[in-house]
């Protein structure tokens, strides 16, 4: 079963942002909605997450689901460790050791092992968002939705964010939905990329990647290719 | 080189102390007279006499205790309405003419009226309630005013209990404010303690022994409580800088 969204309306004041909008997400796949600033993204991302509601529309497939987020910036709690934000979010009716068995099994996926009591006032901005990684993942949610995770990092890092990000994924296969407006980000990502276009929001373009989440390569030339294909069609 | 220069201010302020003795001597001498006021040496021996007399526990503990009560007052008040505050504009905009009147109401007027309204022993605590409590609360607001939205967003969206986000979330970010407002809190407080005995003259403490000496003109006395409060302000001062150490570790 996949993740519909069908007949969304959405508006705020004069701005109309979605006038009966359908898409489907599949399930156990990375799906990409790549579009131009503004053009309700975000606010879809928020729809999915039930944090706005729309006016107009149905969503099914939703119900009952557990959600974890990766933002933008990591949100990390200045006053806990590496090991004490990823705990954080864990369920307290679970038995301390089992707890503290999935944080350090998740520390480890992210390679922070050595900084599991670091503060994140002690680690670099990358570090930080690999933590952030960690928490969405050790959280038992059934959808993982990021609101441009990658924003702001330079591209050593991207890729480096993107191969953690990938090593977790490829054994866990939680269905992830996550909204960018850098085309880099959705190809490095995103199993299925749908184009929005400016609002109110259709769907312009879907693009599937067969390639597998991190073993993708910036230089080759499907890569280069596919750019070109999404960058015309955002306009 | 951060220890040689820590060393180094450690001698600089060694050697302030020095200077504010020597001129206590050269002012001793230059009065000559032990009424006016008394040596450095005399006072000294005064103090430690001061130590060895059977109730000076009980009036040190007296007057520490009263600070005790009244600053632990003044916290959970000041918490309590801080927090208020800080969350809610209204109750904010409510409680904004109230820590002003406080604060700038003489703290002689609250003592001369408190001593109409209650008894000796708890006039102290209900001065340095009041002196204290503007301090904490109006920075506990401020500190809940300065959480991060975001991380509050981000606790929900993981569905963490209401509790928890209090308990892990809020306190630990408006700690460094509580702490900071304790540290100016107690400091005044402390003061208006000692004002308050002075006026309210309860059996034991500080303030009531200092007025006893200052009216039998045991100047020398009077200096030795004087040279005590410094001390136990001083003990306080450390005290709370090795909590904040311990709280705010994670501050690097």
């Amino acid at each position: 079963m996949s993740l519909e969204i069908k007949g969304l309306f959405k508006r705020y004041g004069e701005l109309e942002i979605f006038r009966d909008f359908s898409t489907s997400f599949p399930e156990g796949e990375i799906t990409c909605i790549l579009g131009p600033s503004g053009c309700g993204k975000t606010t879809l991302l928020n729809i999915i997450g039930n944090i706005v509601a729309p006016d107009s529309g149905t969503l099914s497939g939703f119900d009952g689901k557990v959600i974890s987020y990766i933002f933008q910036d990591p949100r990390l709690l200045p006053w806990k460790s590496v090991m004490g934000n990823i705990e954080f979010v864990l369920d307290r009716n679970m038995h301390p050791a089992e707890r503290r068995k999935i944080t350090d099994k998740f520390i480890q996926l992210v390679e922070l092992q050595n900084f599991t009591g670091y503060y994140p006032s002690e680690l670099s901005g990358g570090m930080r968002q690999r933590v952030s990684i960690a928490r969405a993942f050790a959280y038992p949610s059934d959808l993982i939705l990021m609101d441009e995770p990658l924003k702001g990092l330079d591209v050593k890092l991207k890729l480096n964010l993107v191969q953690t990000f990938s090593r977790i994924w490829q054994e866990d296969r939680r269905t992830v939905i996550f909204v960018t407006h850098d085309v880099d980000e959705a190809l490095l990502l995103g199993n299925e990329i749908l184009v929005l276009s400016k609002p109110p929001a259709v769907v312009v373009m879907q693009n599937k990647i067969e390639i597998p989440v991190g073993d993708r390569s910036v230089d080759s030339d499907y890569f280069k290719k596919t750019k070109l294909k999404l960058l015309e069609s955002l306009g | 080189m951060k220890t040689s220069s820590t060393s180094k201010s450690k001698y600089i302020s060694l050697a302030s102390v020095i200077v504010m003795l020597l001129i206590w001597k050269l002012l001793s001498v230059y009065f000559g007279s032990a009424f006016v006021l008394p040596s450095p040496e005399k006072t000294l021996i005064t103090t430690l006499n001061l130590f060895t007399d059977g109730n000076f526990l009980l009036t040190v503990g007296s007057t520490v205790l009263r600070s005790l009560a009244g600053f632990f007052l003044s916290a959970l008040l000041g918490i309590i309405t801080g927090i208020a505050s800080g969350m809610n504009p209204w109750f904010d905009a409510f409680l904004r003419p109230v820590l002003v009147t406080i604060r700038s109401t003489p703290v002689i007027a609250i003592i001369l009226l408190a001593l109409l309204w209650l008894n000796p022993g708890t006039v102290p605590v209900f001065i340095a309630f009041l002196t204290m409590f503007p301090f904490i609360c109006t920075n506990v607001s401020d500190g809940i005013k300065s959480i991060d939205p975001d991380l509050v967003q981000m606790a929900r969206f993981y569905r963490v209990g209401k509790e928890r986000i209090i308990k892990e979330l809020y306190i630990p970010a408006i700690m460094p404010f509580i702490i900071s407002g304790a540290s100016s809190a107690m400091g005044i407080g402390w003061r208006a303690i000692i004002t308050g005995e002075v006026l309210s003259h309860p059996k034991y403490g500080i303030g009531t022994l200092m007025q006893n000496a200052q009216t039998f003109l045991n100047v020398d006395a009077v200096i030795a409580w004087t040279i005590i409060a410094v001390i136990i302000s001083y003990g306080f001062e450390k005290a709370l800088r090795r909590v904040e150490h311990k709280l705010i570790a994670w501050r690097s």
